[in-house]
């Protein structure tokens, strides 16, 4: 038991251990890489910028691009929001940063949790009918779904639905300047949500419902479930509690894998729907070739996406012990 | 084996459908530039008019043949997913083999770097480098396909270790095989299925990558792309000309994106040992 017990945590501290290593190697390749631009930074930034700069501006910038902080005070800065200035939006990056940060989480985690959900429960569904008409069309229409991307989506439903139908708008994530209740500002932020979070629902579903069904077909060939039936058990129950929990661990583990990969999605769709999110920031960092803007924003979110998929493995280890030992 | 295997997969739908659209995507890849009507770069047409018999999608913006453009586009998008998918494959391949072999500390590392490749997201490397250093597009596909070998090393890993253990591996080594050609001539074709479901499932990924990074214009702009023509035709989605102008490039990466799917999703079906039975 006790032999166990450290085996485990020695595997968890080498996780940790991992996840440090690959994050400070982030951080430093975000260090180092302006450094290895050929001529100076300066200039490299403000020669394409649509900025003309006085000589005494120029020299000023020099100098602080010059100072050579040293990796130390660089980390330093990184935990005191200190992230630079933006000369597009002529702003702090981290208030920048702060400021778009929430839209992206609403959006991205209710597309994960709605996406997860319904996927798991149609999969689930299907699988139980699994060689019936109703399961082959559904995994049918899942994989032409999988087949189209979050750009194409995204395109024809803000055509469809914001153009034509007009029941959406086309842009923002909440009405500007528009004085109301806690209520109405809430079911306006929902509406200005629909699209890009539609968008991006279908997008992840067909993945989690094929996953989803893939194994449980194989769990309910499991012994245990013959005898869950042969007990009498009611349908529902077999479904979910005996074969159904078993079929949601590979969901929950190739979500980690995954969340690397879907970020793309995440900034395509919200460009497309113009939602004040990251991916927007981003984009619009990119157009004015706002270097320290496009650098805050790629390490700071590749860090939370580094702790997020950490925070996943310890879950899993706990939720399925089995995978300490596996490899 | 292999005739049985054919058989198979031409009696999926799905496999037949990605494999005609692949098919037509071969032939405008190879007979692209032939098949253009006029030069995409060309600018001196009326901008932003309407299909006409001359040109079949209209003019855009910036005065170029639409349809001309589009062929050029398709062949960029698929030539970036490829090389990126092969290279991805080779790498994969060579490490999963390498650390499913030998094992050990080899294998410890290798697994480590998988590991940590895979929690980065691709993508953000792919902005960062392209935003400071504009490369050509071969060293972006370079980059992503070295942040997207390890899913396929691992496959490749899981299968070696199990082919690790089987008869005829065991008697090659036993009449003093070197580990080479034991590699070479009993697991490098022993896992041929493996190969193709990673690179179809790679080569989705790069393209899709592609079409991304070209719409938010982490592209050289005078670099014809599917996402690159969306990215500029979205700007003026309001006018009555999105069916001509937004929509063909549109239809064209999903049609690229879900032949690739569909090869993928079919072959991993067909071809994946545990699902076999499902088929159903």
């Amino acid at each position: 038991m006790t032999n166990n017990s450290t085996h485990f945590s020695s595997r968890r501290l080498g996780l940790v251990i991992t996840f440090g290593l690959t994050a400070l190697a982030m951080l430093y390749l975000s260090y180092s890489l302006p450094r290895l631009l050929p001529g100076d930074f300066v200039t490299a930034m403000y020669a394409s910028s649509q900025v003309t700069l006085t000589a005494e501006q120029e020299a000023e910038l020099r100098a602080y691009y010059t100072e050579e902080p040293g990796f130390c005070s660089y980390l330093l800065r990184l935990f005191t929001l200190d992230w630079g200035y933006s000369y597009a939006f002529l702003t702090p990056v981290s208030v920048l940063f702060l400021e778009a940060l929430p839209w992206t989480m609403l959006l991205l985690g209710a597309a994960h949790i709605i996406s997860m959900s319904l996927g798991f429960i149609t999969g689930v569904e299907a699988s139980w009918r699994h060689g019936s008409r109703i399961e082959k069309g559904m995994v049918g229409g899942m994989t032409f779904l999988e087949g189209i991307p979050e750009i194409s989506t995204g395109i024809i439903l803000l055509l469809l639905f914001a153009l034509n139908l007009q029941w959406f708008p086309a842009v923002g994530a909440e009405t500007a300047y528009a004085e109301v209740s806690l209520l109405t500002r809430l079911a306006d932020i929902g509406l200005h949500l629909t699209l890009p979070l539609a968008t991006l629902v279908l997008a992840y579903l067909p993945g989690n419902f094929l996953l989803t069904r893939n194994s449980m077909i194989m769990v309910i060939r499991e012994p245990f479930v013959t005898t869950a039936r042969a007990k009498g058990l009611p349908a529902l129950r077999i479904r979910y509690s005996h074969a159904a929990r078993n079929a949601l661990l590979p969901l929950v583990t190739r979500f980690g894998l995954r969340l690397a990969f879907m970020i793309t999605g995440v900034l395509v769709v919200e460009r497309i729907h113009s939602y004040p999110g990251l991916g927007t920031l981003l984009f619009n960092a990119i157009q004015a070739r706002d270097l320290p803007v496009i650098q805050a924003v790629v390490l700071i979110s590749s860090l939370m996406v580094l702790t997020i998929i950490l925070i996943l493995e310890m879950l899993y280890r706990i939720i399925d012990p089995r995978i300490d030992y596996v490899r | 084996m292999c005739a049985d295997l054919r058989r198979y997969l031409f009696h999926d739908p799905w496999f037949a459908a990605g494999f005609v659209l692949a098919v037509m995507f071969t032939v405008v890849v190879v007979l692209g530039p032939a098949l253009a009507p006029f030069d995409p770069w060309d600018m001196s047409f009326a901008p932003i008019s309407p299909p006409s018999a001359k040109h079949f999608l209209g003019i855009n913006d910036g005065g170029q043949d639409i349809f001309s453009e589009l062929l050029f586009a398709v062949r960029n998008t698929v030539v970036f997913g490829l090389t990126s998918g092969i290279i991805a494959l080779c790498v994969g391949v060579a490490v999963g083999l390498i650390a499913g072999w030998y094992g050990g500390f080899v294998d410890m590392i290798l697994m480590r770097v998988a590991d940590i490749l895979l929690a980065i997201p691709a993508i953000m490397i792919l902005i960062l480098t392209a935003a400071l250093f504009r490369p050509s597009p071969w060293i972006l596909a370079l980059i992503l396909a070295g942040m997207m070998w390890p899913t396929i090393s691992k496959a490749v890993r899981a299968q070696t270790l199990s082919l690790h253990e089987s008869l005829h591996v065991k008697a090659a080594a036993q009449i003093g095989g070197g580990n080479l050609y034991i590699i070479r001539r009993h697991l490098l074709p022993g896992m041929f299925p493996l190969y193709l479901i990673g690179f179809a499932a790679k080569a989705r990924m790069a393209m899709f990558m592609e079409a991304s990074l070209a719409f938010l214009g982490l592209f050289d702009p005078s670099r014809k792309s599917l996402g690159m023509m969306i990215g500029y035709a979205v700007k003026y989605y309001y006018l009555n000309i999105w069916w001509n102008w937004l929509l063909p490039p549109i239809v064209c990466l999903s049609l690229l994106i879900m032949s690739v799917t569909f090869l993928a999703i079919s072959l991993e079906k067909v071809l994946d040992p545990r699902l076999k039975n499902s088929l159903g």
